[in-house]
């Protein structure tokens, strides 16, 4: 294991032996700036009506985080999976009063399928990371990325930009064909960061006393191990020798957190071992995950912010029965539980019922009355059955974006407006309907 | 009479498609490779060893084995980041060849390796490096590593996206237990009446990971076909290859004809939704 002064050392070193070769930057947000004096891209800044927090970074350079005017950039494992997990950050913007969109005009980073496969190359993950910087660009709304290895790749995306004219110009050529211009957003914000800065305003909220629980937590690796550089340290959790993200906000709300030896061990995820070798994925999350942080911390849930760790740690335990494993801890993202927390419906917003450990001991624990709330939820799921119309976060979309990313300052009023052609994807109100 | 005794005796002869085949392994544990294979590893090398990315990874090794240490792959399978990073520092075609076999594929790309190596190097990535080679070279192996693919790469490849929700099936994701895959028995709904109950309008699907637009798709695919994700494919899988184009043609006619159904709203527009063609 690597403490955060180790991790400064390596960091450092591995700069330094760059910066020698000639052809490397060294905080690449100022190499943006000039890139963008000399007209070779766009910097997409954060602006005040972003509402910007500040946070420390691995080197204790500032990075603003942005609390406001958010594009959300979902994730390809969480949603199909584990969809509580952005119902519930959404739902932590209703609570809150932030605005956002959530668009079908987003692809995936497609860094699974790179990671798992080798199936692409360099200049299309640019490409695709560049196309939807720039579709988050023109709608005026801050990217807002939910998952660790989208934030990874992203950096090393927009370091790769900013060091290699040749993929800059191959990228801006191909975003030409499509009318759109080469952007690059001021910094890459893991949604967790978004959790961290708006803690202030989570905690007057919080419902159900947390003092009684045990977390352990899973550090997801491609948010700090891919460019480690800009990774949220504070000096108030672990003394800033491990990122501060999520374990902050789970400390905030009161919870306990409790170490074990194999912290620093990814989950077993593996990208394509997940899919298609799923013998080391539940073995390497049974053995070195879920067992350490049962035995040896006495764990009531697991808390991790990374689609694939979500679904590598829940997944991977209920074939632990058949191996005398029978662990069965829940698992869920730092949002899942701050919104059970803030009293969010376990089976509507969390939806708990995706995981395949079972969440209600540990909901009886918080304080939560499930057994009401799965009783509402059945009742809901019939009226679906029966033709209902779904409860939602936001206004949903119109039939036009089922084509074309309309744009907002093309087509659709400000946020308090109303679209003759379609219904305004902007949500603005502070509580949806489905609580 | 047992019911053995009267089945016919198994002749001690085998035919051609029942021998065995030679074993893959000499004993010098260096597999014997056929003339077209050491000339496919020549090229290999000589572009492995050409990548910009070499010469950014690859900055050296104090042979401390803290990648090793570290590695999730390494406590399961026959594999070490240490090995891969001196077959890249300097290793040949052969051993290069040898390790893009089978061996690079048990990478978890957790960069684990990379945060432990004092030396700053990117083993993660100059991994990934090697296995970009084996798929545009289409090797033989990493066509059947990569077999089980093709749904998620067809999702990947024509929305996007990497999973959907129906593709969590019963009978290939078992071990996920009755929670993740059975929504009729557990709730007495369909796998569609759930995702209804999904408070996000755009996740309300379970054909993909949420609803991506048509344009959204359209560009995603111009980008593979400007960058040679598709050539590198088509290598790969010429068959799946000529579906995605397939289902592409059809998806951009159906673009084509929303653009005249929405015409008088699309008018005046400007950007990308005004001269994307698809």
């Amino acid at each position: 294991m690597l403490s955060a002064n180790e991790i400064r050392k390596v960091v450092a070193e591995r700069t330094e032996h760059q910066r020698g070769t000639g052809k490397k930057v060294h905080d690449v947000r100022e190499e943006l700036d000039r890139l963008e004096e000399k007209g070779e891209l766009i910097v997409h800044r954060i602006s005040a009506r972003n509402r910007p927090v500040d946070a420390q970074t691995l080197f204790g350079w500032t990075k603003r985080i942005p609390t406001d005017r958010l594009w959300h950039h979902k994730s390809c494992g969480q949603c199909g999976n584990i969809p509580g997990y952005p119902s519930s950050l959404l739902w932590l913007m209703n609570e809150t009063g932030r605005t956002y969109l959530n668009e079908p005009h987003q692809t995936s980073c497609t860094a699974w399928n790179y990671h798992g496969t080798a199936t692409s190359n360099p200049v299309a993950l640019a490409a695709v990371a560049a196309r939807n910087f720039h579709r988050a660009y023109e709608t005026d709304h801050f990217p807002l990325i939910h998952c660790g290895t989208s934030f990874g790749d992203y950096k090393e995306m927009r370091k790769l930009l900013v060091e290699n004219p040749d993929v800059r110009h191959k990228v801006r050529e191909v975003l030409r064909k499509m009318g759109r211009d080469l952007v690059v957003p001021e910094e890459i914000v893991h949604y967790s960061e978004w959790v961290h800065a708006m803690t202030p305003e989570i905690l007057p909220r919080q419902r159900h006393d947390l003092a009684g629980i045990v977390a352990t937590v899973h550090e997801p690796c491609h948010y700090y191990k891919m460019v480690p550089e800009d990774a949220v340290y504070d000096d108030r959790v672990y003394a800033g020798q491990r990122p501060a993200v999520p374990t902050g906000i789970l400390l905030s709300l009161g919870a306990q957190v409790a170490d074990y030896s194999t912290w620093y061990d990814c989950c077993g995820f593996g990208f394509r071992h997940i899919l298609s070798e799923r013998e080391f994925s539940r073995s390497f999350a049974n053995l070195r995950k879920i067992r350490p942080m049962v035995e040896e911390a006495h764990s009531d849930v697991a808390i991790t912010s990374d689609t694939g760790c979500v679904t590598t740690l829940d997944k991977s335990q209920w074939i632990g029965k058949a191996h005398g494993q029978p662990y069965l801890l829940p698992v869920l993202s730092d949002v899942q539980f701050a919104a059970l927390a803030l009293g969010a419906h376990p089976y509507k917003i969390a939806q708990v019922h995706w995981h395949s450990s079972s969440t209600e001991a540990l909901l009886t624990k918080m304080g939560v009355d499930w057994k009401t709330a799965k009783a509402d939820f059945q009742e809901y799921l019939r009226a679906l059955k029966n033709g209902a119309a779904p409860e939602l976060l936001h206004p949903a979309h119109g039939e036009i974006e089922k084509f074309f990313a309309v744009n907002k300052g093309q087509v659709l009023p400000d946020e308090a407006g109303t679209s003759a052609l379609t219904a305004p994807v902007a949500h603005v109100s502070s509580g949806g309907s489905a609580k | 009479m047992s019911i053995v005794a009267n089945l016919p005796r198994r002749t001690l002869t085998l035919t051609e498609e029942e021998a065995p085949s030679p074993p893959a392994m000499q004993l010098t544990g260096r597999r014997r490779m056929t003339s077209e294979e050491r000339a496919a590893a020549s090229t290999i090398f000589e572009e492995f060893r050409a990548d910009p990315r070499h010469h950014d990874f690859v900055l050296g090794c104090l042979n401390c084995g803290e990648c090793t240490t570290g590695c999730p792959a390494a406590r399961f399978y026959d594999f070490s980041p240490r090995e891969m990073l001196q077959i890249a520092e300097n290793g040949d075609a052969t051993t290069l060849w040898d390790a893009m076999q089978e061996k690079i594929w048990a990478c978890c790309q957790c960069y684990t390796c990379n945060m432990r190596c004092r030396f700053g190097n990117d083993i993660a990535g100059i991994i990934s490096v090697m296995r970009e080679l084996s798929v545009s070279h289409g090797l033989e192996s990493t066509r059947k590593t990569l077999a089980p693919f093709g749904r998620s790469l067809t999702l990947l490849m024509t929305v996007g996206t990497q999973v959907s929700s129906d593709m969590i099936q019963p009978d290939f994701f078992r071990d996920w237990g009755p929670f993740a895959t059975g929504s009729d028995k557990v709730w007495g709904v369909s796998a569609e009446v759930m995702r209804k109950a999904i408070p996000l309008d755009v996740l309300q699907t379970t054909r993909s990971a949420w609803e991506v637009s048509v344009q959204t798709s359209l560009e995603l695919f111009r980008i593979y076909e400007e960058t040679g994700v598709l050539d590198m494919l088509r290598g790969l899988d010429p068959d799946l290859t000529e579906m995605l184009v397939d289902i592409i043609e059809e998806r951009r006619e159906e673009f084509g004809e929303a653009r005249e159904r929405f015409r008088a709203e699309l008018e005046g527009m400007k950007g990308p939704v005004a001269t994307f063609t698809g």
